[in-house]
């Protein structure tokens, strides 16, 4: 039995270990582990191992909770090599250190460190490193941390941690910064601009297609093919569409200033579908609903992925992600997105509205064009 | 270009810069960055005869003594945290007035309070030491202490010694236990 004092450390004798923390009774004690590279920081959010994300790392860290008792099984093999250091943290909720009973943490291959709360100002402890030294795994007891708690240790390692909230939150796919996502709860934008001219307004749709194995004969499933499309209402009261389906692809220097730039059939074309819209002549433009349906396929909208960007020159690029359910499996009909006119901006709202079709869309929306089945 | 040396390698210092009298001797650390208990180290230099002791107490340059008697050998002051770029701590020496009987000149950090505060090189990041020409300000060696430290609460980085007519610097990189106190006793310093 090795026992490690503050500061000291030891090799690692086997590449897979456990790391059992013993935290004392009743503390509010959360305990992480965060895999950190060349620059002592993480990646990302699925660097950090805790009770929302018991396993990172593709197995290499994962974390076991039972009571008072929280166990970190390592698979050193499995880590990726660009991963320098992994350390291993306690957090407490409320208070400092120095108002629990000492910690005790013990790996697999016999190696005690205890780390002592006495005098501990700190709500965050760093309780031990397990690093790579000339090709060999060690473990030190670091029993160094932060008073500003699981927030000031977070930010150190570069975790963002949404401030004030002091437990971590399930990390949830980010959306980049430079975007605005409309979701549910935020569904509208507005794009001023002054002379109320935009540019050429860009519109992509694009989704994942997934290769589904084809059974004993090996025939792939047909893919879902999906299609962009828009309709389009002017101030003058004028209406139309833009689709592929009855080869509407419209025109981008005359009315309807909105054009489908090509339509991809197969959905393995990387960039999916485009829709341009002269955006200099929005000011004629009243209305605009953009949407989406399903060619061809089961209208399983989840299983596309699919999701809509909207980029206006000069500014943030909006998305519209169609990650919600469809009520019924013949709604192959999504209305995504509706861009309005007000007083020269465009303010675009999130719809993602499922319907059976053009016609149910279009009374839903009140726009009033006559539909007969078409193919492209 | 500086030598870069590894620990126990040796460089001639003279042969590096002919006609060299002027040096800085500069030693540097990462500050911690987490919070606690503050951490505070201090460069000291053991001026040493042959014996490998110091010539006098008052050889023993350090935060409270910050010249040796002849004035060779001049420690410019204590950094308290670690913070800022570059060294952390000078020692300015005169090789050319550094009386004939000094073999040796021992540099060492230590941690203060390193006992108390439960603090070691442990959690101490790259530690270096390096000689400076003051004379076109050319960096002469450079000793990175890379080693794997643990409890140690003292260290010496190197030392400056005489061999023959010339001046080397050699890298030591040796933790010592206990602090500041055993560190000079063991130099010869009669501790109050």
């Amino acid at each position: 039995m090795t026992q490690l004092a503050m500061g000291a450390n030891a090799p690692i004798s086997s590449p897979t270990f456990t790391l059992d923390v013993d935290l004392p009774t009743g503390g509010q004690i959360d305990v992480t582990a965060l895999l950190l590279y060349g620059d002592g920081k993480v990646r990302g959010d699925g660097d950090m191992c805790f009770f929302n994300q018991t396993s990172i790392g593709g197995g290499a860290v994962s974390l076991r909770i039972q009571g008072d008792r929280q166990s970190f099984s390592f698979d050193l093999g499995k880590m990726p090599p660009d991963v320098e250091k992994i350390v291993v943290n306690a957090t407490l909720e409320n208070g400092a250190f120095s108002a629990v009973a000492d910690l005790d943490l013990t790996t697999s291959d016999g190696i005690k460190i205890p780390v002592a709360t006495a005098g501990r100002s700190e709500a965050a402890l760093i309780l031990c490193e397990i690093y790579r030294r000339n090709d060999q795994w060690k473990i030190r007891n670091v029993s160094q941390g932060f008073n500003g708690g699981l927030q000031a240790l977070a930010e150190h390692f570069g975790v963002e941690v949404a401030a004030p909230e002091p437990t971590p939150v399930k990390p949830t796919p980010s959306v980049d910064l430079s975007k605005v996502s409309l979701t549910k709860r935020e569904s509208t934008i507005s794009l001023k601009k002054d002379d109320g001219k935009f540019g050429r307004i860009r519109i992509n749709l694009n989704w994942n297609q997934k290769k589904t194995s084809g059974g004993l004969f090996g025939f792939g499933k047909r893919g879902i093919d999906l299609d962009l499309g828009a309709f389009i209402e002017f101030k003058t009261g004028e209406f139309g569409v833009v689709q592929a389906l009855g080869d509407c692809f419209g025109d981008l220097t005359e009315m309807p200033f909105t054009q489908l730039m090509s339509d991809d059939r197969t959905g393995t074309s990387t960039d999916g579908e485009w829709l341009e819209i002269d955006g200099n002549a929005w000011p004629k433009f009243k209305r605009i609903l953009i949407f989406a349906f399903i060619y061809e396929g089961v209208a399983n909208w989840q299983e596309t992925d699919g999701v809509i960007r909207l980029m206006v020159p000069g500014q943030p690029e909006v998305e519209v992600r169609m990650n919600e359910l469809s009520a019924g499996r013949n709604e192959g009909m999504c209305a995504v997105a509706l861009l309005e006119n007000k007083d020269n901006q465009i303010r675009i709202n999130r719809e993602v509205r499922f319907f059976t079709g053009h016609e149910a869309m279009d009374n839903a929306y009140d726009w009033g064009m006559r539909w007969k089945a078409g193919r492209k | 270009m500086a030598v870069s040396l590894q620990k126990g390698g040796n460089v001639s210092l003279s042969k590096e810069a002919p006609g060299l009298s002027k040096v800085t001797v500069g030693l540097g650390w990462d500050p911690r960055v987490t919070d606690g208990a503050e951490f505070d180290l201090d460069a000291s230099v053991f001026v040493c005869g042959e014996d490998g002791k110091v010539l006098s107490d008052k050889h023993f340059v350090f935060y409270n003594n910050a010249k040796s008697p002849d004035g060779s050998v001049e420690h410019t002051g204590d950094n308290r945290s670690g913070e800022g770029e570059g060294d952390d701590e000078q020692v300015k020496i005169d090789l050319s007035a550094v009386p004939a009987e000094v073999k040796k000149l021992v540099f060492a950090v230590t941690i203060h309070e390193g006992a108390s505060r439960k603090q070691n090189f442990g959690q101490v990041a790259n530690a270096f030491m390096r000689v400076i020409n003051q004379d076109g300000e050319k960096e002469l060696a450079r000793y990175d202490l890379s080693e794997d430290y643990s409890t140690e609460t003292a260290m010496i980085f190197g030392e400056v010694y005489r061999h023959n007519a010339d001046w080397k610097f050699k890298a030591i990189g040796g933790g010592f236990e206990g602090g500041l106190g055993p560190l000079a006793s063991s130099h010869g310093v009669n501790l109050g």
